[in-house]
This record gives C-alpha cells, sequence and structure tokens, in this order.
C-alpha cells in the first residue's frame, strides 16, 4: 500500500469521525454527547501518558498534578472577572487573576505551556532517578500539586474549587485536541526521537552508548505529555464546570493507568482503546452503583463497585495478560491490509 | 511556645514516628528482597483496625485477645496478598509488580468500602490506653508513651529475628543476591512469605495503635499514612531496617515540630512530607543509613 | 606527536577495592590491540571508564588531544569512541534495522518539532537515516533480517549486529567487549574477517577484550595483559604467548582455543 493512498485513507477516515460528531451533535441527547467529550478528553489524556509510561518505559505516577494545572490556569484564565469575584467568597483572588479573562483557546494554550513549564522543574529531580524512585517521586508531585491547590485559596479558592466555569468544551474541542495529540505523538514515536525514547526503554546504559542523551530525550517526551495533559485539563474543566482539588488525585492517575495499561503499554491504539473502554465502561457501569429495579426487585446499588470491578480487572490483566489488548503493536492500514488479503487468499485455494 | 508545649510537641513527635516506623520496616523488608514498593502495605492497617473492631464486636473478645488476634490475621492477609499479587509476577518486568501493588490496594480499599461501607466507624480505645498522665502542666495520654515503648519492644524481637535465626539469616541473604540464594537451595518463597508476615505484623500493630490514636476508622485510613511510612523507609535507607525506624522517627518528629512551629502552614503539613522525600531523592537517595551513591 | 588515545595512571577504586590500578595504555590511529587478562582482573571496567559509564578514581583520559575523562557516555560516542558489551545489549524488542537507527539520533539535524509536524525537511532525514543503516546492514550480510526483532536472532548474528550498531555511530576508536563469546569455531572465523574487513575499509581503531587466545593471536598487532587491576605485560602475540608472567597470571593456562 503506498503512502499516498495511505494518507488519503486517513483524511478519509477523518471525514467519517466528523461526520459522525457533527450527526451527534446534532441529534445525540445530552448524555451521549457528554459520554462522547469524556472519552474525547480522555484519549487525550491516556496517549499522552501512554507516551511516558509506555514508550520510555517510566513509571509516572504524577499526570493528576499536570492535569489539575492546566485544568486551574485554564479556568482561572477564561472565568470573567465577574465569575472570579463570585466564586472567591473567602477572599479575592489575587491581581492579575482578578482582571485578566482571555478567551477559551487561549487558555488552553496557557493551560498546556503552565503544565508543561512545571514538567520542566521537576524534571532535573524526576529524571535523576529511575524505577520505584522515579514513581514514586511523581508521586509526589502529584500530591504536593493537589495539596498546594487546596491551600493556595488566594489562587485556586482552596477546596471550594471553581464553580459555574462556561461550557465551551464541545465534541469539536475534545475530539479535536485528541486527534492532534494522536497524530503529533504518534508522529513523534515513529521518529527518530522515538526510537531514542524507545532504546532508553529497552536498555539505558546500551542506549547512552549509541550517543543517546537519555536526560534529553526523557525530558522532551515529559514535556509534549505535560502539555498535551495540561490542555486536556482545561478541557475537562470546561467540560464539567465545576473543578475542585478532590479531582485531582491519585485516584485519576489511577484510571489512567487502568486505560493505557490494559489497552496495552506503548501502543497508542492500545491506549485508545482504554481510553474508550473505561470512560465508557466507566460511565456505564454507574449503574451498579445505582439501585436497579428488575420487574418487582430492587437491587440496592453498591457505591465503590465499580472501583472494585476495575480493580479487577486491572489485576487480572497485569496477572494473566499482562501485554494488554494490543501489546506494543499499532492498528496500521499495512496490518489491516494483510489481514484482509489473508480472509481473501483463504476463500481463494491456491 | 512554652517549653512544656514544645515538650509536649517532642512527644507527639516521636510517638507518631514510633508508628510511622511501625509500618516503614514493611516497606523496606520487602523492598529489599523483591526490590518492590508494595503500595497495598499501608492498607494493611486499615485491614487490622476493622478486624480488630469486628473480633470485638462480633465476637465480645477482650482487647487483649483481639488485639493479636487481628495482628495475626493481618499477617495472614499479607501472606496472600503476596501470593496472588507478587508471586505469579516473579520474572516480570518491574513495572508489571508496582502496578499489580497499586490494583491490589485499590481492590482492598474499595472492596472494604463495598463491603463495610464508608462511614466512619468509632474505632474502642480500651481504659489500659486511655488514662491520662500528668507531670506537671503536661497532659499525656498514656498511649502516646506506649506507643513508642511498644514499637521498640517489637523493633528489638524483629531484629533478633532477622540477626540471630537462620530464617533472618536467609532473608538477609536474599535481600543482598536474590539468585544466589535460590541456588543455595532456600525455598525463596517461603523466605518470602515470612518477610511480609512479620512485616505485615507489625505494620497491624501499627495499625490498630494508630486506630487508638485516631479513633475513626474507614476503608482508605491506610492511604496517606502508608506513603508517609514509605517515605520514612526511603529517607531512612530503604531496605534497611534500622533506617527504616530511624527515618519513621524522624519523619514523625519533623511532621509534628513543622506544624508547632510553623502553625500557618498546618495545611501543607501532607505536602512536608514528600518535599522532604523530593528533598532526600535529590541529595541523598540512598537515605540516611544507605551507602553515598559513588 | 599527539596520540590518538591515551589512559594516563588511571585507577579505579570501588571502596577498598582496587579495581584498576595505575593503569597507563597509548593508542595510535588504525591499530588493532588485545586486552586480555583473567576473569576479574578489570578489563571490562577499563572498558567502563573509557567510555564514560564510570568515572576513574585519579588519573585522565586523552582522546584526539582532548581531556574525556568526565564525559557521559553519549557525549564520548558522539566524540566518536563506540562500544559493544560483555552481555548482550541489543534493544531486544526493536527490530535489527531499528536498533542501527539508533545509532544516528545524535547527528540527527532536524528538531523534534519537525518531526511532530511531519516537516519534508524532516522526512527527508528519517529516510537518509534508514537508507544509512539499511547500508550498514548489507555490509554485514544482515539486511534480509532488517525488519526481524532483534531477540529473535540466533547468538551469533546479535553479538555481529551489536557490532555493526557500534560502527553505525561513525566511531574513531572501537572498543569490542569479548565479540565472540559463546560463539563456535566456524562463527569466530567470520567474525574474524568481518573486523579485518572493517579496518580494511575504514581504518578504524579497535581495542578488543577476549579470552579466547587463538582469536586474539591471530588478530591483534600488539596485546596488552592485565590482571588484579594493573598492567602486567605488553608485547606481539609470540612475545606475549612466551612471556612466563603472563602464563603464571594465567595459573598454567596454556594459549589455546577456549571454547
Amino acid at each position: 500500500m503506498s503512502d499516498k493512498f495511505k494518507s488519503r485513507l486517513n483524511v478519509a477516515s477523518l471525514f467519517l469521525l466528523f461526520g459522525l460528531l457533527f450527526l451527534f451533535n446534532r441529534y445525540g441527547s445530552g448524555y451521549q454527547i457528554r459520554i462522547l467529550n469524556n472519552i474525547g478528553v480522555f484519549i487525550t489524556l491516556a496517549v499522552s501518558y501512554n507516551l511516558i509510561n509506555g514508550v520510555c518505559g517510566l513509571l509516572h505516577l504524577g499526570p493528576n498534578g499536570f492535569i489539575a494545572i492546566g485544568a486551574y490556569t485554564s479556568a482561572l484564565l477564561s472565568m470573567t472577572p465577574a465569575e472570579k469575584q463570585l466564586n472567591f467568597i473567602l477572599g479575592q483572588v489575587i491581581w492579575p487573576l482578578s482582571v485578566i479573562h482571555v478567551p477559551f483557546v487561549v487558555s488552553l494554550i496557557a493551560a498546556g505551556i503552565a503544565a508543561a513549564f512545571f514538567a520542566f522543574l521537576i524534571s532535573f529531580p524526576v529524571l535523576r532517578v529511575r524505577g520505584d524512585y522515579l514513581a514514586i517521586v511523581t508521586l509526589g508531585f502529584g500530591e504536593v500539586v493537589r495539596v498546594l491547590c487546596n491551600a493556595g485559596e488566594r489562587v485556586t479558592n482552596g477546596p471550594l474549587g471553581l464553580k459555574g466555569l462556561y461550557p465551551h468544551t464541545n465534541l469539536w474541542w475534545s475530539w479535536g485536541v485528541a486527534t492532534l495529540a494522536v497524530v503529533v505523538i504518534q508522529r513523534l514515536i515513529d521518529s527518530n526521537y522515538g526510537l531514542a525514547m524507545k532504546a532508553i526503554r529497552e536498555d539505558e546504559d546500551a542506549a547512552r552508548a549509541m550517543g543517546v542523551n537519555p536526560f534529553r530525550s526523557l525530558m522532551l517526551a515529559f514535556l509534549i505529555s505535560a502539555f498535551f495533559s495540561g490542555i486536556a485539563g482545561g478541557l475537562l474543566a470546561h467540560l464539567i464546570t465545576t473543578i475542585s482539588p478532590a479531582l485531582f488525585t491519585f485516584f485519576l492517575t489511577f484510571n489512567l493507568l487502568i486505560m493505557i495499561v490494559v489497552g496495552g503499554l506503548g501502543s497508542t491504539t492500545g491506549a485508545i482503546i482504554g481510553a474508550v473502554l473505561f470512560s465508557w465502561g466507566g460511565e456505564a457501569l454507574r449503574i451498579v452503583e445505582q439501585p436497579m429495579e428488575i420487574g418487582s426487585f430492587t437491587i440496592p446499588g453498591i457505591p465503590g463497585m465499580r472501583m472494585v470491578i476495575f480493580s479487577l480487572v486491572l489485576m487480572l490483566v497485569i496477572l494473566f495478560a499482562r501485554k494488554g489488548i494490543m501489546g506494543r503493536n499499532e492498528l496500521s492500514w499495512d496490518y489491516l491490509e494483510s489481514k484482509f488479503a489473508r480472509f481473501r487468499g483463504a476463500k481463494t485455494p491456491q | 511556645m512554652s517549653a512544656t508545649l514544645f515538650l509536649q510537641q517532642i512527644i507527639n513527635g516521636i510517638s507518631l514516628g514510633s508508628l510511622y516506623a511501625l509500618i516503614a520496616i514493611g516497606y523496606t523488608m520487602v523492598y529489599g528482597i523483591l526490590r518492590l514498593i508494595n503500595f497495598a502495605h499501608g492498607d494493611l492497617l486499615m485491614v487490622a483496625a476493622y478486624a480488630a473492631i469486628y473480633e470485638i464486636s462480633l465476637f465480645s473478645l477482650p482487647w487483649f485477645f483481639a488485639f493479636p488476634l487481628a495482628i495475626i490475621a493481618t499477617g495472614a492477609v499479607g501472606i496472600l496478598l503476596d501470593r496472588v499479587a507478587y508471586r505469579p509476577l516473579r520474572q516480570a518486568p518491574r513495572i508489571s509488580l508496582l502496578i499489580s501493588a497499586i490494583g491490589a490496594s485499590f481492590l482492598m480499599e474499595n472492596l472494604a468500602l463495598v463491603l463495610i461501607g464508608g462511614v466512619p466507624k468509632p474505632f474502642p480505645r480500651p481504659h489500659f490506653f486511655s488514662r491520662v498522665i500528668e507531670v506537671g502542666n503536661l497532659h499525656i495520654l498514656v498511649l502516646t508513651i506506649y506507643s513508642p515503648v511498644i514499637t521498640l519492644l517489637l523493633v528489638m524481637g524483629l531484629l533478633y529475628i532477622v540477626f540471630k535465626t537462620r530464617a533472618g539469616k536467609a532473608m538477609r541473604a536474599a535481600s543482598l543476591d536474590f539468585e544466589a540464594t535460590r541456588l543455595m537451595g532456600i525455598n525463596l518463597d517461603r523466605i518470602i512469605a515470612l518477610t511480609f508476615l512479620l512485616g505485615s505484623s507489625l505494620a497491624a500493630a501499627g495499625g490498630i495503635m494508630w486506630a487508638m490514636k485516631y479513633p475513626q476508622i474507614n476503608p482508605f485510613m491506610g492511604v496517606l499514612p502508608g506513603l508517609k511510612a514509605f517515605i520514612a523507609a526511603v529517607i531512612g535507607g530503604i531496605g534497611n531496617i534500622v533506617g527504616a525506624v530511624l527515618g519513621g522517627f524522624l519523619l514523625g518528629l519533623c511532621e509534628i515540630l513543622i506544624v508547632a512551629l510553623l502553625p500557618n502552614l498546618a495545611e501543607y503539613r501532607d505536602a512536608f512530607a514528600f518535599l522532604i522525600l523530593i528533598g532526600v531523592l535529590l541529595f541523598r537517595p540512598t537515605g540516611i543509613m544507605g551507602e553515598p551513591l559513588t | 606527536m599527539n596520540p590518538f588515545f591515551q589512559m594516563r595512571h588511571v585507577t579505579r577504586r570501588f571502596g577498598g577495592l582496587e579495581a584498576v590500578g595505575d593503569f597507563s595504555i597509548t593508542l595510535e590511529r588504525g591499530e588493532l590491540v588485545g586486552l586480555i587478562g583473567p576473569n576479574g582482573a578489570g578489563k571490562t571496567t577499563t572498558f567502563n571508564m573509557m567510555t564514560g559509564m564510570l568515572r576513574p578514581t585519579a588519573g585522565d583520559i586523552i582522546w584526539k588531544g582532548e581531556n574525556i575523562t568526565r564525559l557521559p557516555p553519549h557525549l564520548i560516542t558522539a566524540k566518536g569512541i563506540a562500544r559493544t558489551f560483555q552481555n548482550i545489549k541489543l534493544f531486544s524488542d526493536m527490530s535489527v534495522v531499528e536498533n542501527i537507527m539508533v545509532s544516528c539520533h545524535y547527528s540527527i539535524d532536524s528538531s523534534f518539532l519537525a518531526a511532530m509536524l511531519g516537516l519534508p525537511k524532516h522526512k527527508r532525514e528519517e529516510k537518509r537515516i534508514r537508507e544509512h543503516s539499511l547500508k550498514c546492514l548489507e555490509e554485514a550480510g544482515l539486511a534480509h533480517l532488517a525488519s526481524e526483532r532483534a531477540q529473535n536472532l540466533p547468538y551469533g548474528l546479535q553479538r555481529k549486529l551489536e557490532i555493526v550498531r557500534a560502527i553505525a555511530t561513525r566511531p574513531g576508536m572501537l572498543l569490542l567487549d569479548e565479540p565472540v563469546a559463546g560463539m563456535n569455531p566456524t562463527e569466530k572465523i567470520e567474525l574474524s574477517a568481518f573486523i579485518r574487513r572493517i579496518r580494511e575499509k575504514s581504518g578504524i581503531t579497535i581495542l578488543l577484550i577476549e579470552h579466547d587466545m587463538k582469536f586474539v593471536m591471530n588478530i591483534c598487532q600488539r596485546i596488552r595483559v592485565m590482571n588484579y587491576g594493573r598492567s602486567i605485560a605488553e608485547g606481539t602475540p609470540d612475545e606475549i604467548s612466551s612471556n612466563p608472567e603472563v602464563i603464571s597470571a594465567y595459573l598454567g593456562d596454556t594459549p589455546h582455543a577456549q571454547d
């Protein structure tokens, strides 16, 4: 299959995707649109997270911190001074946040940049270590961000959070950003830069010996991942229209971890599949936590059951199917072509 | 701040530190042999506390039966945890083990949530621990004094096992060279199970004392103490038992004193532990008892 | 004249243990030198110091007139010293050609931004890198395995691939750590010829560690012997094989082919 043909297929698929989104936007129910938005945002999150954990092989447990930074940055910049005044009842928000007010798109870009900036700062301590230490330091970072959000009342309104955000996020935003993230990140992974990251994952000493600078390569991945996580955080904020520090706990990290592990650690396609499964599944499983009526019986809802099921799924996957759904493979046009050809070949006996 | 208050805070710090020390030992022992951060370790606190409560309420056991029984039960849970979540992954890449640990932790917490409910339960504090001693202007709960004493006794018992018994020698060997120990004909699975038993029992003791100290227990009560105890283990030098004890006491003291001396920063209390962690990892990653990195 | 590569009085201690003591060596451009000695003599430690993986406790390492003692490994590679490893350290899950393409990373021109945006400049460079890598494989007779996973290759070819990967960094000096370990005699002869071909083509300087005496005597112009971290002899293969100190260091091992 020629490259040109593949490009045409890609463009056609994009048209199809956005055509579908248009239909849902027009004729879908509020519930369906909300789920689709959720899926879109989590695709961005999962794909950026997979860049670090899957492609680079680092156990980064602090994405919740970057998402929080993005969410708060975007919210604080896009809210009007009046809205901020309404929210900050304990004490007025600091200048210049009290007067600043920018268009949504600007707030998103700022969110990405803010998250990337913090990623830059912490990459110095974080990338000095590997393995479990890196896991704990990043976990600590995520926690510190959350605690700071809770305590910095003049900036973030503390535990009260920010309410009444304008619901800017629609299907075009969430899926547009998702598409951009997937395309851009996949291009990076397929490039020589991505090879350097994979080499670090496979054998860091050998990579060093072949001229790869691990700090540079990993910091690059870290910054890009944080950038998109920050933007997704901004999208999330303007989707659920209320944010508070309680939203950005390790729990959020855990959800992302499930998505990329079940999807296949190291595969972008896997991350997408994981995001779809668990965003959708998460919503769908909510019914387990609500009382259900079957005929004249009422089965009481069990709060927390969702997480039990998720944890079990994660455990089962990691114990028995460690590679997840896709392993490290991607779904590509070439792969589909070979499957199709085999199918055709099987029908015509040689 | 008056001298009395300061002394009170020192005592509080040592007491809190002793609990961190007990929990930290479990982390450090498992890490020493398996090179695994047992994320689910902190949740054993919760298991012990609930076990104790149910023994007392369902079976009307007096506390001096219920508490040791809960400790043994939690030790068994620790062994089960290894058997189910970690043993199948002995040959797997480290990241899989870490993920399994996180999954196990979440599973335990949410299973407890589903089975027991999220409403905090009050934990009984037996009269033995509830007396208040008055020394001058100081009012001290005896539990605050008993905790470090019990901790030290338990630690001495553990050190005896580790340094004076054959099983302990096997544990030390396994932490130095996993493969070689196996080649010496030692049943590693049993040694590892023993490690989990000891570490989990100590954590359980810490958990019960924690529950008496902060008598509202809930399924997620072990998360933050567990994390802090892990940080204590890193501060002391992960893999080193004495280091874990030192780190525990140090962290407890720091936490109490920082809040006492800088009350404006009380809300940042939990973040301090992480900041200390980041500091340690930056400047002396091998911890107090570890070899400085060349 | 400035020597090409020089180690001057290099010492490496681990706590109280002296792994390498007062070790000095000079290599001229284009030489093929062997570094031999019993196990634990400090040979791989010396390699690790040459490539920046370990820092000497004392002493200097000079490469083309520049003091590289404190440089990190990736910079030393960029300056022209490449190596293979005692235990194979290929990028197992990556394909054969991808293993080679990693070696081109340090000299890449286009930025990550160009990669992410899919700019033509980047695509051209990627094409160039792939072609260069395939050519390296061709010259080694491995081109037909380009898309194969590195870990699927037979052992002998994996060792060869490691060498090709190191050469792809365009080094001025190549350090080979036990290149024929575990190979059967046929494979050893083939690798011997391969190393000779490399030298003929590029005039590259080679320093190799080996235990197979027949291989070493056959291929090296000059041999340095280490024991307990120190140099004990240097000379031509004939001189070394009749040196009594060398023989006693190997405790009665006569220099014959070890399999």
